[in-house]
């Protein structure tokens, strides 16, 4: 009695789900229709399930480069903040004087700038360091990089900061008077720690460097080096939008995110810092 | 304890990489940003820039579109994060329960944050201008759903629905960081004790999320204070400038109408009056945190 | 052991960090970028820049950037050729049509600017005119049809797309033109359709068709319209003074009277009404043809203008043209002339233009053979001289957007009287002009 209650309780939970995701449903179906079906019923399912619109897409985008840049874009920018958002993170709580205080209100004081003001004056910026120092800051995945990981910076760090607060000081000390230096520690005492975080960091980040669009239309210039939300931008015009092949492309770009989030969501595991303090 | 004692490379060693990163691409463009916004100026460097004092500051006490703009956002934030935060915290909540399809929930409810932009626009639109007329028309209850649209309170409620189904997924995640990041042990010993479920979650798992609560607070906040895309696809402002929200007024000034020294001038202006809201809102919540000795 | 590892993984980032520094803009440092290096660009510092030989050699390599999406796919089938055909290799670049000039003026901003661009004639050329190359050298110049060159300070700057009219593009077995001819028959017809149960005649909630394009013929309308808007915008002059613009607040509230809500109606579906029979008549322009390509259409579309005060011209211009990055270096700055030359004089470049792109001949010795039914109208309309100006070009920038629609809207939603919408019109322009 018990059990079948519970089971209809996770099927009525599922199918709140499926409710709420009522919108995306209209995302899939009408990316199987042309522009006179999706006037005539938007709602409805497509006459016939025809992947043309997918391949269409897929083609017009060069779907494979544009993965293949997104991918990197992604995985370095993340891998890049984690790496140093975390450690600054950690000194910043673990050293507890001014400058550091005013480092971290700094980090999060920036979160509130919208970037619409900031994108002028960043590409100045960007367009001075590549001209007086020849480091090709614009038009570069690199650069795109860069300045993904200035932006993720304060995210990063707010997040960290947060959380190496609840890490015990007690195991901090154990692990120097055993004799490790501050390197050591934190890369083996407590980064491993704070691997709940550093999870949360990578899904947040992920979905947003995946579909970020303002920033990366502005350094990127060349064909070959779009990611997959600028590989979309021919498909809104500015009145008119190829709706089947911007919904088609957009079930693409979500997809590998979706991927990502179920896989990484089994490494959030639970009690990390519990069973370090026992 | 004082770490620092003999250890300032150290500290520079952890911190000076992404300082350096950061400085260059967000703190040198917003100082770039105040002086241009004592200019009058269209943001084309071969285009006439002069200077015009506190000018464009002054004008702004007089702007009254650019007011209303703020008031709406910051009723608009208020009430978004409101509802963001509870309904990502009831979501947490259920997806860290012994659910067996908890993860498949989970996924699901982080979906809406996958799609941004126009195509969400569109269809959120389509919703309450389409479904919502059509479900009046055949439940009889056309007081309650017409075209929320067209409706100067319904729409700012129209974008705060939006807001809050897209960014409720987000919250979440932190939250269940939070919630996972709670030893077991201090769980077990609290029903040993004989503490039920309400008790359990108010008494103990609270006061030991605050961390995710300063954050996931923080992290609306800001972007709910910075809302543009959704604002722009769904409502574009309207009807008649009722939802036009801070971010979009700023971007009409500097991309629409060419005055990007003005539309700095407004950033900053905002920047502080935001600054200054949040930071007094962390101070708050940072205080309830518990640091674990 | 351990912190080896770490300074090892560490390295390593930093490795990869620079490999792709380098390594993917190297590859961008030589081609497309070849015009950050300018000659006459100082930095900051006001430090004459460099130029070393790579970039001097970089003119077989040009750039497009240009607003109109939909013709992005044969602009690159058009690039190829080219390349074909010239050696000289043509980058196309795509954005969404409505950041094109935001992302324009930044990549101008600073030095990144492509080689060829498209520009509105207009509020837009005048802004951007210290970065628009002179054309009036380039061959064709003294074929472009009268006043469709986009010309600053006598300088040819922008070269035609194509031309553009719009009105009400009609049903033809709905509406017979030649009964709607001023405000009384333009009501009656209105009135008539909707006994029938059908939508006169629609707008869209999208700012052009909401409010720009249908304000543009009162202004049209005028003895000297660019003088008109400047007396608007200064104050001088009120358009609730005037009576092209009473009766155009006329027009307004018998279509809010007679007509479905526009903003309920997007494009999509206001095409789609006039598609399958719901609505007679919408208020578009040639362009919106394409839109029907997936219906089947038991009827014949017309244009006709708007019966404003009995006009009967068609509002028809020039929305975009060709221009030349002035600040590039010289070789590149022949290098999209050369293009552009080589598109409007070359067979193939012609070809493109007419039956690709579906452009209106605006050059002579282009002809096209096959227009569309709504192109074919404005070619008529122009052809016989019956046209009038597209005006809003003239208005102060964004103000469409920025400050007509929230006027327009508030007309739509509320019981607003024509004189009113006639004084908040006049506040607007006012304002915007500021």
């Amino acid at each position: 009695m018990k059990k079948a209650l519970k089971v209809l309780l996770e099927i009525l939970i599922v199918v709140l789900c499926l409710l709420y995701l009522f919108p995306i449903y209209i995302v899939i179906v009408n990316s199987f229709k042309n522009r006179a079906e999706l006037y005539d019923n938007i709602l409805g399912l497509p006459a016939k399930i025809d992947f043309q619109y997918y391949k269409t897409a897929m083609t017009k985008m060069s779907f494979l480069t544009a993965f293949k840049n997104s991918f990197i874009v992604t995985a370095v920018s993340i891998g890049i903040i984690v790496v140093l958002a975390s450690m600054t993170a950690w000194m910043l709580v673990r050293t507890d004087d001014k400058l550091s205080k005013v480092l971290f209100t700094v980090f999060i004081a920036t979160m509130l700038i919208p970037f619409q003001t900031l994108m002028m004056p960043l590409m100045q910026v960007m367009g001075w360091i590549r001209d007086t120092l020849n480091i090709p800051m614009l038009d570069s995945l690199g650069g795109l990089i860069y300045m993904n990981v200035g932006f993720g910076a304060s995210m990063a760090v707010f997040l960290y900061h947060g959380f190496v607060k609840s890490i015990p000081i007690s195991l901090e000390e154990a692990a120097i008077i055993d004799g490790c230096n501050t390197f050591e520690l934190f890369w083996k005492i407590v980064f491993p720690m704070l691997k709940p975080t550093t999870v949360t960091v990578m899904i947040l980040d992920v979905i947003w460097i995946w579909n970020d669009y303002m920033l990366p239309s502005l350094v990127i210039s060349s064909k070959h080096l779009r990611t997959i939300p600028l590989s979309t931008a021919a498909f809104f015009g500015q009145f008119t939008i190829q709706w089947n092949l911007s919904m088609a492309g957009l079930t693409l770009t979500i997809i590998p995110v979706i991927i990502f989030y179920l896989s990484a969501q089994k490494h959030i595991v639970k009690g990390v810092a519990a069973g370090a303090i026992k | 304890m004082n770490r620092r004692k003999g250890n300032t490379a150290w500290y520079m060693l952890f911190t000076l990489p992404l300082i350096f990163v950061f400085t260059t691409v967000v703190i040198i463009p917003f100082f770039m940003g105040i002086v241009y916004s004592f200019f009058s100026w269209d943001g084309l460097k071969l285009n006439p820039k002069i200077f015009v004092g506190f000018d464009n500051y002054i004008r702004l006490f007089s702007d009254t579109r650019f007011l209303s703009s703020i008031g709406h956002t910051v009723l608009f934030t208020i009430v978004t994060v409101l509802f963001i935060n509870i309904l990502g915290l009831i979501f947490a909540l259920i997806t860290t329960t012994k659910l067996k399809t908890r993860n498949v929930v989970r996924t699901m409810l982080l979906m809406p944050y996958l799609i941004g932009g126009i195509i969400l626009g569109f269809i959120w639109q389509f919703i309450f201008t389409d479904v919502f007329s059509f479900m009046g028309e055949t439940l009889g209850l056309t007081n309650v759903f017409f075209n929320w649209l067209l409706d100067p309170e319904f729409a700012l409620i129209s974008i705060m629905i939006v807001t809050t189904w897209q960014m409720a997924g987000y919250t979440m995640i932190i939250y269940i960081a939070g919630i996972q990041a709670i030893p077991e042990d201090v769980i077990e010993a609290a029903a040993i004790d004989g503490a039920g479920f309400w008790k359990t979650l108010f008494k103990i798992k609270f006061p030991l999320m605050m961390p995710s609560f300063t954050i996931s607070l923080f992290m609306t906040l800001s972007t709910c204070f910075k809302i543009f895309d959704v604002n722009l696809s769904l409502t574009g402002g309207g009807p008649n400038n009722a939802t036009e929200m801070f971010a979009m007024n700023i971007y009409n000034e500097i991309f629409a109408k060419n005055n990007f020294g003005y539309g700095q001038a407004k950033a900053i202006l905002f920047f502080i009056l935001v600054a200054v809201i949040t930071l007094i809102q962390v101070s708050i919540t940072k205080k309830k945190e518990v640091t674990m000795q | 052991m351990n912190l080896k590892k770490t300074f090892i993984i560490l390295l390593a980032l930093v490795m990869t960090t620079s490999l792709i520094l380098t390594g993917c803009g190297g590859k961008s440092d030589d081609g497309a970028q070849g015009e950050n290096v300018e000659g006459e660009v100082k930095d900051d510092e006001g430090k004459e820049k460099e130029i070393d030989d790579e970039s001097k050699a970089s003119a077989d390599k040009i750039v497009v950037f240009q607003s109109k999406v939909e013709i992005t796919d044969q602009l690159e089938a058009l690039a190829e050729e080219y390349e074909d055909e010239t050696g000289v290799q043509v980058e196309v670049w795509t954005t969404t049509g409505d950041d094109y000039f935001q992302q324009l003026k930044t990549k101008l901003g600073n030095n990144q600017g492509p080689t060829v661009l498209s520009v509105n004639p207009g509020a837009e050329t005048l802004q951007l005119k210290s970065y628009l190359a002179d054309l009036s050298d380039l061959s064709f110049v003294d074929k472009i049809a009268q006043g469709m060159a986009n010309e600053v300070d006598g300088k040819v700057v922008g070269i035609p797309y194509t031309v553009e009219g719009f009105g009400l593009v009609y049903n033809k077995d709905m509406i017979d033109s030649s009964e709607v001819t001023d405000y009384d028959s333009f009501t009656e017809m209105l009135k008539a359709q909707k006994d029938d149960g059908i939508n006169g005649f629609s707008l869209s909630q999208e700012s052009y068709f909401l409010i720009g394009h249908i304000l543009n013929t009162p202004f049209a309308l005028q003895e000297d319209p660019s003088d008109f808007v400047e007396k608007v915008v200064a104050g001088e002059v009120k358009m609730a003074d005037t009576p092209e613009f009473k009766e155009f607040a006329q027009f307004m509230e018998s279509i809010r009277e007679y007509t479905k809500n526009p903003l309920e109606i997007n494009y999509d579906k206001e095409v789609g009404d006039l598609a399958t029979g719901k609505t007679a008549s919408i208020h578009q322009g040639n362009w919106c043809y394409d839109m029907f390509k997936d219906y089947e259409l038991d009827f014949d579309l017309g244009m006709m203008p708007l019966p404003l005060c009995g006009n009967d011209k068609l509002p028809v211009s020039v929305p975009n043209s060709w221009a030349v990055n002035g600040t590039a270096l010289e070789e590149e700055i022949q290098a999209g002339k050369d293009f552009l030359d080589w598109l409007y004089t070359s067979e193939t470049g012609q070809k493109y233009l007419m039956e690709e792109f579906k452009f209106i001949p605006v050059v002579e010795g282009v002809e096209s053979s096959n227009l569309d039914s709504l192109s074919a109208e404005v070619a008529k309309y122009t052809n016989e001289g019956n046209t009038i100006p597209w005006v809003m070009h003239e208005w102060p920038a964004g103000i469409v957007d920025v400050y007509l629609v929230p006027v327009a809207e508030e007309f739509f939603t509320t019981d607003m009287t024509g004189e009113e919408f006639l004084e908040a019109l006049d506040d607007a322009f006012e304002q915007a002009g500021e």
